[in-house]
């Protein structure tokens, strides 16, 4: 029995242009679970998460149909900047603030956004590092350069970023992609702690990660959902045949 | 990437090779337990010592394929992470081969029941054993067959074949109490009766335990999903009673 949905997407087409890079999808992720969004290079995946905290529409001839719903709520009527503390993201390569510290990019948002003290800050600077399970790595040198943590680190230090902003959805995008398998196994190891809190969309090429971290997967075909289930049953017994092609190999 | 991907496959040669060769190789393992039983029986029958021991000493080859076939079926897990029908053939494979060890295995039992020295038959069980014999290979090489061919329709028919079996071991069964009620002097020859016609009722069952195997590799189906079970009673209380 699936969750309570906190995140609905109805019938979303989203365009570069004139050319829709996704098509009519309609979608709900659940609560406090890790969807995973999965297919081919160019199926729209990066286009559809991005879509879901108005990303999308930052870049130039860009546009969007169709609904998304945050706990009910349509997030393209609401403040795109409120959007986009509620629904956090994370992306490929670790981006770091990189003329800052440790400390000043966890707290780059709060700093900047909101009126908080001295010491409400610095709380929430070590309760995002200790989310991100990356404090006992850093607490000794919290005002070194961000560019001094390894990739790995640097990763986890922009996950403490986006928690600092206490998000109620987070967004990975290819979290994984740059890192080795020793910093990639600490990163899924902290989306499955970080699950118990937010409700988690990550977007991967990687299938077998999918089936790691993720309760529920979607599979994206040019640019439309064509199976969206748990994950488990999506990969020991897919429904549509083209989701079977895709996760077996057997693509043409 | 074309349009229809289906079109085309894209898949590495040497991965379907690989999923070919598994099921090649669980082929040659179940046609290696079927001549276990098929030469078991035979032995038992005849009460032919040198063909029984002859049989036995082909279990170390039966573990061997066991072995072989759990080795092959883990690296491929492994290196190859297969998904979906894959991943059930593989999953399939680890299974069946386990039926088919217990197969060769109730084979090896029936040899080693054989004895030269015989006492008086009766003709009705003898000919109702082998009757069993026919139906049981019969049913383990179309299970052979369905699971190396991917033949689903081939793996469904066990299940009624496997009632027919259950039949025979009753009357069997029946068959060895009446002449034990007679002739109580045969019965050490109709104990090895009743356990060969056990045997062969426990190959018919890991028959159709290849079966479900190949169907949930093919389709994806489980038991539950298209055999519900009946209820069962104790023997005492079914008509007619008894075993």
């Amino acid at each position: 029995m699936m969750e309570s949905t906190k995140l609905r997407v109805d019938h979303l087409t989203a365009y570069y242009g004139s050319n829709p890079a996704i098509s009519d999808i309609t979608i709900g992720f659940p609560e406090r679970a890790v969807s995973a969004i999965i297919g081919p290079s160019g199926c729209g995946k990066s286009t559809f998460i991005r879509c879901l905290n108005r990303l999308h529409e930052t870049l130039p001839r860009t546009r969007v149909e169709g609904t998304v719903l945050l706990d009910g709520e349509d997030i393209y009527e609401q403040d795109p900047v409120r959007v986009r503390r509620r629904v956090g993201m994370v992306f490929q390569r670790p981006n770091p603030f990189i003329t800052m510290s440790i400390y000043n990019n966890v707290s780059a948002a709060l700093r900047f956004n909101e009126r908080h003290s001295r010491s409400e800050i610095d709380q929430a600077v070590v309760r995002s590092l200790q989310q991100a399970a990356l404090w006992d790595e850093v607490k000794d040198r919290i005002d070194a350069p961000a560019v001094s943590l390894s990739g790995g680190q640097q990763q986890r230090l922009c996950i403490a970023r986006a928690l600092a902003a206490q998000p109620e959805v987070l967004l990975m995008d290819e979290p994984c992609s740059a890192l080795d398998p020793v910093a990639t196994a600490k990163i899924e190891e902290l989306i499955a702690r970080l699950k118990k809190e937010f409700t988690m969309v990550i977007v991967t090429h990687n299938m077998q990660q999918a089936a790691r971290v993720a309760d529920y997967t979607a599979f994206l075909y040019l640019g439309k959902l064509i199976e969206f289930g748990p994950t488990e049953e999506l990969f020991e017994r897919p429904k549509d045949r083209l989701t079977e092609a895709y996760i077996t190999g057997r693509f043409g | 990437m074309s349009e229809d991907p289906l079109a085309s496959t894209g898949k590495p040669l040497g991965y379907d090779l690989q999923i070919r060769h598994l099921k090649d190789r669980a082929g040659k393992m179940g046609e290696w337990a079927l001549g276990m039983v098929h030469d078991g029986w035979r032995a038992f029958d005849s009460g032919d010592l040198v063909a029984a021991q002859a049989v036995l000493d082909r279990d170390t080859e039966l573990d061997r394929f066991d072995e072989d076939m759990e080795h092959a079926t883990i690296a491929f897990l492994v290196l190859r992470q297969p998904a979906a029908v894959d991943l059930r053939t593989a999953a399939a494979l680890l299974k069946t081969t386990t039926h088919m060890d217990r197969i060769g295995r109730l084979g090896f039992d029936m040899a080693r029941l054989a004895n030269p020295v015989k006492d008086r038959e009766s003709a009705e069980l003898n000919r109702l054993l082998q009757q069993m014999d026919d139906v049981v290979e019969s049913m383990v090489r179309q299970a052979l067959e369905a699971l190396v061919h991917d033949r689903v329709d081939l793996a469904q028919e066990l299940f009624s074949r496997d009632d027919t079996v259950d039949r025979m071991h009753r009357q069997a069964n029946r068959l060895v109490i009446a002449e034990l009620a007679t002739d109580p002097a045969v019965v050490q020859r109709l104990a090895s009766e009743l356990l060969i016609a056990r045997h062969f009722e426990r190959i018919a069952d890991n028959a159709c335990k290849i079966g479900e195997k190949t169907i949930y590799a093919v389709t994806g189906q489980r038991r539950s999903e298209y055999l519900p079970r009946h209820p069962v009673k104790p023997y005492a209380l079914e008509t007619p009673r008894g075993p």
